[in-house]
């Protein structure tokens, strides 16, 4: 359990660098990331956390600094060497879902094994679906499905290729209270399984869900604590009324 | 198997996309489809002046009045009065390598009367041999003879379209038609030719005794053609030779000024339709290029449309683990896809043009694979082709697009 997952050092990442535009949206963070954690990444829009994210989840690279995921150095990887980092040890669940359009839900959790070396990717994609509770819904266009729906098709993508790490990206951001507990409960059950879980979020009330909770202002760490009792995603929604009748 | 699944992303998106694709496929589909439209109506028509060739006999030429009349038109003013009859005995008499020649004079309209019943026909005075050199003797009845031909008698040899107009089920033979003022006996029926290659109707004509046709109908002494079959086809180049230095001896021609006949020689025919073909596929050639080329600009340009609304979905491919390559492979392939589905569908509808077209103009197409083959492989090109600046654009998207609201 003390395995590193990520280890980012010094990172910045300024925008337009030299010109009168610049913008330094990571002024310096250095983190590390065991492999098991449950983070909670806070702070206000604008704060630079969603950059953060990026960088760590090789999908932007830092200005300056380094990061190492699984102890390989990646920020002097190359555009197709970090794609394939990215499609064997992370996987992304976005704000806005993310799913391709007339494309069936099996369909859309395929597609990081279409870019992999593995085999039976249906069989895979079906177990993911069912893993996320969505099994029946395999053949859904996302038109067809809720937003909670959608993003827990999401979630099956980013667990299909069984990766390391999930990033998610104010994953709650578009969905209701309800749909919202559902996701978070289910980041908590797939974290009690091993799975080494990011969660960018800017509310408070979502962030306590995680183990550990950094906060992020203007480009810098500004506090990294452990949250001895984060709530249960699970329990919360068995709070809200009328679970039954919608279930 | 890796690469099989991104084969198959290609697919599915164009399917997810109907109307664009259908509309990325427009213009090959009518690129294609013109290519084989006018390739089958230009091979339909080598393919007519070939079978003209045929029929009238690889071992005959053509000797016609007049200079430089090789589609048999008389030149401007008037007609050349200088090919007689005489020349044909001259050239039957004095060229070893000529089996036999049928001089002929003919009128291309008259009308022709029997009872209260009238039609316009073409006349066409001949000598006997017309029978063996054209091949073309009485269905009915009796061909010309030479007593006809000696007497200038008044008889006539009627083809079955005459046959139908004037005498529609009634026996013609013995009967007498009118020509202008003349009265004329029919004694045949000819065979039925049917339409010729170039759509004219063959069986609506009058023979007549050469003889008759220049004293009694053009009141000419002279003719408007021979047809000379010879002996041996090997001996064409040789025959023609000396059929022209005979004709130009006996027509005074003196030495620096042209022919006042033309010499036609099946090959020579045969050249002038190879010639015509080349220039025309040439023309193919361009049109074909330039509409591809065009199908290729909309299909380029509606790709990059599509990808600049796709770069979310690119994105989104890149940041779960396609490379470059991958969607590069996509996004050719789906270029390729569209244009060569495109070449498909032209080609079927092409096809279709041609028969209706044949059916329309009633003239005969040929629908030639080898170039649908080409046009097919070239429309996958052109996608390809078309397809890399986009496919380029496509693959150099960032991940981070993905995640952009």
């Amino acid at each position: 359990m003390n395995d590193f997952i990520v280890q980012a050092q010094n990172i910045q990442k300024i925008y337009n660098p030299g010109k009168t535009s610049e913008v330094a949206a990571v002024r310096d963070v250095s983190l590390d990331i065991r492999k098991g954690e449950f983070l909670g990444i806070m702070g206000a829009s604008g704060s630079g956390k969603s950059t953060v994210m990026n960088i760590l989840g090789c999908l932007d690279r830092p200005t300056s600094g380094t990061v190492l995921l699984d102890r390989k150095e990646v920020s002097g990887l190359s555009d197709d060497e970090l794609a394939k980092v990215r499609n064997k040890l992370i996987g992304f669940v976005f704000q806005s879902f993310n799913l391709l359009p007339r494309t069936t839900a099996l369909e859309n959790v395929e597609l990081p094994l279409v870019y992999s070396e593995r085999a039976n990717i249906g069989r895979l994609a079906r177990m993911a679906l069912e893993a996320v509770g969505l099994k029946h819904r395999d053949n859904h266009y996302p038109g067809e499905l809720s937003g909670g729906e959608q993003q827990r098709v999401a979630i099956a993508r980013a667990l299909v290729n069984e990766p390391e790490i999930i990033f998610a990206d104010e994953p709650t951001g578009n969905l209701d209270s309800r749909s919202s507990y559902e996701v978070i409960s289910l980041f908590q059950k797939l974290n009690e399984q091993g799975k080494t879980i990011v969660l960018v979020t800017h509310e408070p009330d979502i962030a306590e869900h995680a183990r550990r909770i950094i906060r992020i202002s203007d480009g810098r760490v500004v506090e990294d604590r452990v949250n001895e009792n984060p709530k249960s995603a699970e329990e919360e929604l068995r709070k809200l009324p009328g679970k039954e009748a919608k279930e | 198997m890796k690469s099989l699944r991104i084969i198959g992303s290609a697919f599915k998106s164009l399917g997810r996309n109907k109307l664009r694709t259908f509309l990325m496929m427009i213009g090959v589909i009518i690129g294609i489809m013109a290519l084989t439209m006018v390739v089958a109506a230009g091979l339909g028509a080598r393919q007519r002046v070939m079978e003209r060739v045929r029929k009238f006999g690889l071992d005959s030429l053509m000797v016609r009045a007049g200079a430089g009349q090789t589609m048999g038109r008389p030149s401007d003013g008037q007609p050349t009065a200088t090919l007689k009859v005489e020349d044909a005995e001259a050239i039957l008499r004095e060229i070893k390598q000529v089996a036999d020649v049928s001089p002929q004079l003919h009128r291309p309209q008259m009308d022709v009367k029997y009872g209260d019943k009238s039609t316009s026909t073409m006349v066409l005075g001949a000598w006997p041999s017309f029978a063996t050199v054209w091949d073309w003797g009485a269905a009915a009845g009796d061909f010309i003879d030479d007593e006809d031909v000696a007497g200038a008698a008044r008889v006539c040899v009627i083809g079955p379209t005459v046959q139908k107009d004037l005498f529609g089920g009634a026996k013609p033979i013995g009967e007498m038609i009118r020509l202008g003022s003349v009265q004329f006996e029919v004694k045949g029926i000819l065979v039925a030719k049917g339409t010729s290659p170039s759509g004219g109707d063959m069986d609506n004509r009058v023979m007549i005794p050469m003889t008759t046709m220049m004293r009694r109908i053009a009141n000419i002494d002279y003719i408007t053609n021979i047809k000379v079959r010879l002996k041996s086809v090997k001996d064409m180049d040789k025959a023609a030779g000396s059929i022209k230095a005979l004709l130009r001896e006996r027509h005074k021609t003196a030495s620096g000024i042209p022919d006042d006949f033309t010499i036609t020689t099946p090959e020579e025919v045969t050249e002038t339709a190879e010639k015509v073909a080349g220039t025309f596929n040439l023309l193919l050639i361009l049109v074909a290029g330039v509409s591809l080329i065009a199908g290729g600009v909309i299909v380029s340009n509606l790709m990059l449309i599509s990808i600049s609304e796709r770069r979310k979905e690119i994105g989104l491919r890149k940041a779960v683990g396609a490379q470059k390559k991958n969607i590069t492979l996509q996004f050719l392939l789906e270029a390729a896809a569209v244009t060569f589905t495109g070449g498909i569908i032209g080609v079927a509808l092409g096809v279709a043009g041609s028969k209706i077209l044949e059916i329309v103009t009633k003239t005969p197409t040929a629908v030639s694979w080898p170039v649908v083959i080409l046009g097919l492989v070239f429309s996958s090109l052109v996608g390809l082709i078309a397809g890399i600046h986009p496919a380029r654009r496509a693959a150099s998207i960032q991940p981070i697009e993905a995640l952009k609201p």
